[in-house]
């Protein structure tokens, strides 16, 4: 009982101490503030999967109305920068070579006759996909801009095709297929996960380093209260800053949570003790800031290249899935998106929530029983 | 009564054997002086005490408290200032000061007798940051965070290592008056001339402790027949020294070698009268009184012969 009462006025004491220290860090206070404005006010711009800008060269056959018509309706997507209109295949190949062009729509001469007659369109399309990304969805722009223009001329040319599918698709939870709104979930992930998770090791180490950890060692101080009280700090930090991250999402962007908020704290909650385990765990194996920096970046880099935030988790190979299972990141950015964009609720997410308290219980203990090996 | 019981203490990094079967009682109220060159195992064994590390075998006790067992307990009782200044840079030197007596449940006002004449020398600076103190106040401060929660032991490793004369005497006096209130001071240091300023020595070497004993005690166990040799060019006479018939030993110490000779093959005379016929110049030759320096040399020198003919 007594023991109690003292350690947590030594916890008290060692807060103190802590806040005092961030405070007083040139760079921490600010750091804090400017993260997750920096975050949330460029990232989402520069960091887009939207492609635009594809330069377009036009081989044109045919030289009719309709072929102009074709050609009018793809540049006014939007999306294509009509570079040339020629007649010679080859002329178009060589800018395609010399990168000037990422795609080459090719209109054969009979084009404007099978249109009227048959009611087909008889066109070569041709992507560059030294970048593949936005080679693929730059020719998927290009066919539903053929698909829509063949629509439109349906009805004023041809009678439909009898038995033709025509598929319509809706997108469901981010209509206009932000990308933006579809990452302000995972930038907040990715930075609670810094913040909570490397900012403690890298603070434990440089106590280390400077030896201040020897004369804490030789005080009454538990161990353990000497590690929540360096972790607290970095806990109130991420909250404030998933705060601020809403906020910010709320007032520039426009964009709502479209769940109860509660379960973005909630799950935000369940991932730092998972970080809460992480960031001791590194400092027991690391001796300087440099070693622990190199751990947390590779940590990092995993865990941010498996966590489904860049690339979808499911078009990944069996192996890599495999690998995601253990990713803390994985679940908390699933959680994160889908109570979001989804407005799912913790049972619909429970998985989530199981995955994240499994992950952080094996390290809390991994983290507590390193600590003893070292002493 | 023994404030310190060290029994059999052993401890390996490795393969290297940083301390081997260390004993050693050290008695409430003394200042007690682990003298030893760098790597000697002077610090290992004050982390083992400190309760920083734990031993590979052997016991050690501090005031009748296990440091394995009760660590706990003991880390109220004793206060640690190890070599490095290991302060926190960014708190003031008055935070520092608090910090430390609140992690041990007290307030610096409680026990402000205790530390009153170290910090009211440091007292002016109290706001300012312990990072931009000067080396001598880093240490008065350090020296304070060990004493205010009233420790009964007090360990300090290498405290004057890398400080001046002049702060090195005031360090000195600072702990006879520390000591003069019932607090027993274990001290560590790699300089030979401190060591006649401890009430008891212990000589550590290669982790072994090689002897013990007051200073003038080690002084007067001294075998041999000391004398001081000056005389010029100095290094090719160190080399003739150690080759002339009676000479057990010869080191250089400054200016002058101390030469260790049997009384009975040599002596002053015979040996002035060498060194003459040799060319060398401006010799003088006296007989001395021991330093702890010499008899670290020689035992040292014993120890490694054992162990080189146990080998």
């Amino acid at each position: 009982m007594k023991t109690g009462i003292k350690t947590l006025e030594s916890v008290v004491f060692l807060l103190e101490k802590e806040f005092k220290q961030f405070f007083r860090d040139p760079g921490l206070p600010k750091m804090v503030i400017m993260f997750p404005v920096l975050m949330m006010l460029v990232f989402p711009y520069a960091v887009s999967m939207d492609i635009k800008n594809i330069n377009l060269a036009v081989v044109d056959n045919c030289r009719s109305t309709e072929s102009d018509e074709l050609v009018k309706n793809c540049t006014s997507s939007g999306y294509f920068n009509l570079v040339t209109i020629c007649d010679d295949p080859s002329e178009a190949m060589v800018m395609m070579e010399k990168n000037d062009v990422d795609a080459i729509l090719t209109i054969n001469p009979d084009f404007s006759r099978n249109l009227v007659k048959e009611g087909t369109m008889s066109l070569g399309i041709n992507i560059n996909t030294v970048n593949g990304t936005k080679g693929n969805i730059g020719a998927g722009y290009l066919n539903s801009c053929m698909m829509k223009f063949a629509s439109s001329s349906d009805s004023a040319s041809v009678e439909p095709v009898s038995g033709s599918i025509v598929t319509s698709t809706k997108y469901y939870y981010n209509p206009y297929m932000d990308y933006k709104v579809f990452m302000v979930p995972a930038l907040i992930v990715i930075a609670i996960t810094m913040i909570t998770g490397f900012f403690p090791a890298l603070n434990i180490v440089s106590e280390k380093e400077r030896g201040t950890i020897e004369q804490i060692n030789v005080t009454p101080v538990k161990k353990s209260a000497f590690i929540i009280c360096k972790l607290i700090p970095y806990w109130l930090v991420a909250f404030f800053i998933l705060t601020a991250c809403l906020l910010i999402a709320k007032v520039v962007f426009g964009y709502r949570c479209a769940g109860d908020l509660s379960a973005l704290y909630l799950f935000t909650t369940l991932h730092i003790i998972v970080t809460a385990g992480l960031g001791p765990l590194i400092s027991n194996y690391s001796e300087n800031a440099q070693q622990s920096m190199f751990i947390t970046w590779f940590f990092m880099m995993i865990f941010m290249l498996v966590s489904g935030i860049f690339t979808p988790i499911s078009s990944m190979p069996a192996w890599a899935r495999a690998i995601t299972y253990f990713n803390p990141m994985r679940y908390y950015a699933d959680a994160m998106r889908s109570v979001f964009l989804k407005g799912s609720t913790v049972i619909d997410v429970w998985y989530d929530a199981a995955g994240l308290a499994v992950i952080g219980a094996s390290m809390l203990i991994a983290a507590i029983r390193g600590y003893r090996k070292t002493t | 009564m023994n404030a310190i019981e060290i029994r059999n203490i052993c401890k390996n990094y490795g393969d290297c054997k940083a301390l081997s079967d260390i004993t050693l009682d050290i008695s409430e109220g003394e200042i007690f002086g682990l003298i030893g060159p760098d790597g000697a195992g002077k610090t290992t064994l004050f982390r083992i005490l400190a309760t920083l590390l734990l031993p590979d075998g052997g016991n050690a006790s501090i005031n009748g408290t296990d440091v394995i067992k009760d660590y706990e307990k003991i880390r109220c009782s004793i206060g640690y200032m190890p070599g490095q200044f290991s302060l926190y840079q960014d708190l003031s030197v008055e935070e520092n000061l608090d910090f430390f007596a609140t992690v041990f449940g007290t307030t610096i006002k409680e026990n402000y007798d205790n530390i009153k004449e170290i910090y009211s020398q440091i007292e002016p600076f109290k706001d300012r940051r312990a990072g931009k103190l000067s080396g001598g106040m880093k240490q008065k401060l350090a020296l304070c965070c060990a004493l205010v929660h009233n420790p009964s032991i007090l360990f300090l490793d290498e405290p004057t290592t890398g400080v001046d004369a002049v702060s090195r005497k005031d360090f000195w006096n600072m702990l006879y008056r520390i000591r003069e209130s019932g607090v027993t001071i274990v001290v560590s240091t790699p300089y030979m001339d401190e060591a006649s300023k401890c009430d008891r020595i212990a000589l550590i070497q290669h982790g072994r402790i090689i002897e013990t004993g007051t200073p003038e005690q080690i002084k007067e166990s001294y075998p041999y027949t000391l004398l001081s040799v000056k005389g010029k060019p100095a290094y090719p006479m160190l080399r003739f020294l150690r080759r002339c018939p009676g000479i057990i030993s010869c080191f250089s110490f400054g200016s002058e070698h101390h030469a260790a000779i049997d009384p009975k093959t040599t002596d002053e005379r015979t040996l002035a009268g060498l060194l003459e016929s040799n060319g060398f110049k401006n010799c003088r030759i006296k007989e001395i009184k021991p330093t702890v320096e010499d008899c670290f040399m020689q035992l040292a020198g014993k120890v490694t012969d054992n162990t080189l003919r146990i080998k």
